[in-house]
């Protein structure tokens, strides 16, 4: 077998026997006692949970695929908004001096804010339905799709559009076909950032006031005392976040290959 | 294992090959058989990417896996017992140029005193007297090359390896440069080796010329220049000797 | 020409703020119930700073939250570093304990919350757990990738003047790292200043995050604007302190940009 084969084994190995050692680590505390049964559930328990969860809605109302279709509809409804609206607004305002002019006083009082501050105010003006969330998840998603849309305008490489007014293009042109193309990369580090806002940010959300969604799923599981359905929120909602982050690098791949 | 006489790195049978990730061999360098005198001014000159680095980090241990064998007079050397300048520079951003140069002896263990004031020497040595306290992004890129070298003259070894050590300066701060490593050379004598991608240069510096050639490399020729130093550019020999050279460099390229 | 946008650039930010004041009260005239004008919220923040709510007056309750914020950011810091340096450097370690880590590293700090209660309760503890899981991923992370980014050829450089492993570690990598490592606390600060508002706002008696959340359950809306403003003024601050605090730590490599 060849040098890097073996090399690949080995790191396979070892990434197995570590997650093996975390799970031990993780039961052996529960068996002999020094995490409480009352606070925590072992590894076998939350792997129950999770089985008889897909199809039970005890003790918090719904199945667990209900919580998370709830939750993904919800971000997904405020993250691509977010991006309808934040993309073309930074890419605007980067090359735009009027656009930045008039948008980046606003925007600079609302940057700071973190996303899960708007929580109680968007709660008291829209109720706890759906529409505060996705306000709440567009408002988390927003700011880093501006912030990266605007500096990645900002950052082209002026001797490109040197270049591209040499060969006569104008602003419209300059703006589409070099300024636009050579902002992707940014702007998809933007979307990135803003993905993993919004999905934490939906959480917090449904934590604090709703009836159903993971976050929703977690905060019942604190309130009734079972640590084996917050393990199995936790999870999924962690795994959530991985596949989405996953399919992203994929779509990005797609459109700008050029990035390594 | 010692050398006799007057040679001080023997290289015998040397040949290195890569392996990468797919299993795919390429061999660099193929059976180099090569003698560097003590106190001589060796130039390993090839185009780009013909393992003349390679070829470099083997002599100074950075690289152990190789075939044939490597000795010195002085015995068993490791790294830490050559003066290395590389490509690009290699200065720690965050020490000043007195730190960077007094930070040989300090791995070496020297007390502070006495490791500054070896430092300010090899600074004035190479004439950087004035910019100790400088940091090296506030310096010119023949500066750095300067205080790399002075770092490495401070270890206050035998041998030294320049690799490409002018090749990012511009071509008017890489003639004085070399004058400077020249005048370097002779007022502390040691064995160099000095690899580059410029024929002139290689005429300029060195006491021997070894070419390397092919993939694998292998070394293909080598030229005295038989002249007296400081040598001109313009001299009949020295055209003579480069378009010689450059002959042989053609087939290379 | 010049001068009319030198006066359009004047005028375009006024006019800009002009228009979120205007939307503002207009909000307020429509719903002035659930809406306070802007200078209730001023008379709120002055109001708040002077008597105390929930037996803290607004300094304190800043303090609280800032306390909490940097005490668990230290933690994250040393713990953080130390575990990035094992993980970079190590390769056998590294193997070992990435997946693990990778496992782990999705789940938002926000979703700690619910467990981290029931493990500590709803006191100090918590809240410092729950900014400390926030804060100690993202310096986890900006170490790794800055000990396996350090130059190779400082490494060869250090070889070449004797150095042995300590000294490397010590006068190569980590200061090669540390550019990193400061980006990585830069974001951990300012997650960690998000988890310590969630937290608070999940449960908490003191603290911003707690200010808002009680707004929001009186219904008192100025209390939530003002909370907001508050808010958004420590975290601008934090950003500008930080920013300052890398040019310190870094500047060879701030100069370099």
């Amino acid at each position: 077998m060849s040098k890097a084969g073996r090399q690949l084994i080995k790191k396979i190995l070892l990434g197995c026997l570590g997650v093996a050692m975390f799970l031990g680590i993780w039961q052996l505390l529960m068996t002999v006692g020094i995490i409480s049964q009352r606070t925590m559930s072992t590894p076998g328990q939350v792997m129950e949970t999770f089985l008889v969860k897909l199809s039970s809605p005890d003790p918090d109302g719904a199945t667990v695929q209900e919580h998370f279709w709830s939750s993904l509809k919800l971000a997904m409804a405020g993250f691509f908004s977010a991006i309808l609206v934040g993309i073309p607004m930074g890419l605007v305002m980067g090359y735009y001096r009027t656009a930045r002019r008039l948008l980046n006083p606003v925007f600079e009082i609302i940057r700071p804010i973190p996303p899960i501050a708007w929580i109680p105010i968007v709660i008291l003006f829209l109720g706890i339905g759906m529409p505060a969330k996705v306000f709440i998840v567009f408002m988390a998603a927003f700011v880093p799709c501006v912030i990266n849309s605007y500096t990645g305008v900002k950052q082209t490489n002026p001797v490109y559009i040197q270049a591209a007014k040499t060969m006569g293009a104008g602003h419209w042109r300059i703006f589409t076909r070099v300024c636009i193309p050579s902002a992707v990369p940014m702007v998809f580090t933007g979307i990135r950032i803003s993905l993993g806002s919004s999905w934490s940010t939906l959480v917090a959300a449904e934590m604090l006031a709703s009836t159903n969604g993971l976050g929703y799923m977690i905060q019942m599981g604190r309130t009734m005392i079972r640590p084996d359905t917050i393990v199995v929120g936790m999870l999924v909602i962690g795994c959530t976040g991985a596949l989405m982050s996953i399919l992203l690098g994929r779509v990005e791949q797609h459109i700008a290959p050029w990035r390594d | 294992m010692s050398l006799e006489g007057n040679t001080e790195i023997k290289l015998e049978h040397v040949s290195k090959t890569f392996v990468d990730k797919k299993n795919m061999s390429y061999p660099v360098l193929k059976d180099i058989c090569l003698e560097v005198k003590k106190q001589e001014f060796l130039v390993l000159l090839g185009a780009g990417r013909t393992g003349k680095t390679v070829l470099l980090e083997l002599i100074s241990g950075l690289d152990g896996e190789y075939e044939g064998t490597i000795s010195f007079a002085g015995g068993q050397l490791e790294t830490k017992d050559m003066g290395i300048v590389f490509q690009k520079y290699a200065l720690f951003p965050w020490k000043t140029v007195l730190e960077n140069v007094e930070m040989n002896q300090k791995f070496r263990g020297m007390e502070k005193e006495e490791r500054i004031a070896k430092a300010k020497g090899y600074l004035k040595l190479v004439g950087l007297e004035g910019f100790e306290n400088h940091y090296p992004h506030q310096i010119s890129g023949g500066m750095k090359q300067r205080t790399a070298i002075a770092r490495a003259f401070a270890g206050e070894s035998d041998i030294m390896l320049l690799d490409e050590p002018f090749g990012a300066l511009d071509a008017q701060t890489r003639w004085q440069m070399e004058e400077e490593v020249l005048r370097i050379w002779e007022e502390e004598k040691r064995t160099v080796i000095f690899v580059t991608n410029n024929i002139e240069e290689a005429i300029y510096l060195g006491d021997r010329i070894v070419l390397l050639e092919g993939s694998p490399a292998m070394i293909k020729k080598e030229y005295i220049p038989d002249m007296k130093r400081p040598r001109s550019y313009t001299d009949t020999r020295f055209l003579e000797l480069r378009n010689e050279i450059g002959d042989d460099f053609a087939l290379v390229l | 020409m010049a001068r009319m946008k030198k006066w359009m650039d004047l005028l375009l930010p006024v006019l800009s703020v002009f228009l979120l004041l205007t939307l503002w009260i207009l909000l307020h005239v429509r719903k002035p119930d659930i809406m306070p004008a802007p200078l209730d919220v001023l008379q709120k923040l002055w109001e708040i700073t002077l008597h105390p709510i929930s037996k803290a007056t607004l300094p304190i309750h800043i303090l609280v939250s800032l306390g909490r914020v940097l005490g668990a950011f230290a933690l994250a810091s040393v713990l953080g570093v130390t575990f990035g340096v094992l993980l970079g450097w190590y390769e056998t370690f590294h193997h070992i304990a990435w997946p693990v880590f990778e496992i782990i590293r999705p789940i938002p700090p926000i979703a700690w919350i619910p467990l981290i209660i029931l493990w500590c309760g709803i006191g100090e503890t918590s809240k410092v757990v729950i900014v400390f899981i926030g804060a100690i991923v993202p310096i986890v992370l900006n170490t790794v990738a800055g000990i396996r980014q350090v130059n190779p050829m400082l490494l060869k450089a250090a070889r070449s003047m004797g150095a042995n492993d300590m000294a490397i570690m010590r006068e190569a990598v980590l200061p090669d790292s540390l550019p990193s490592i400061v980006a990585g606390m830069k974001t951990a600060l300012s997650t960690g200043w998000m988890c310590v508002l969630a937290a608070e706002m999940v449960v908490a008696r003191q603290g911003v995050g707690f200010l808002i959340i009680r707004g929001m359950d009186s219904g008192d809306s100025a209390l939530i604007l003002a909370g907001m403003v508050v808010i958004g003024v420590v975290s601008a601050l934090i950003t500008v302190a930080l920013n300052y605090l890398e040019v310190r730590l870094c500047p060879w490599k701030v100069t370099q940009k």
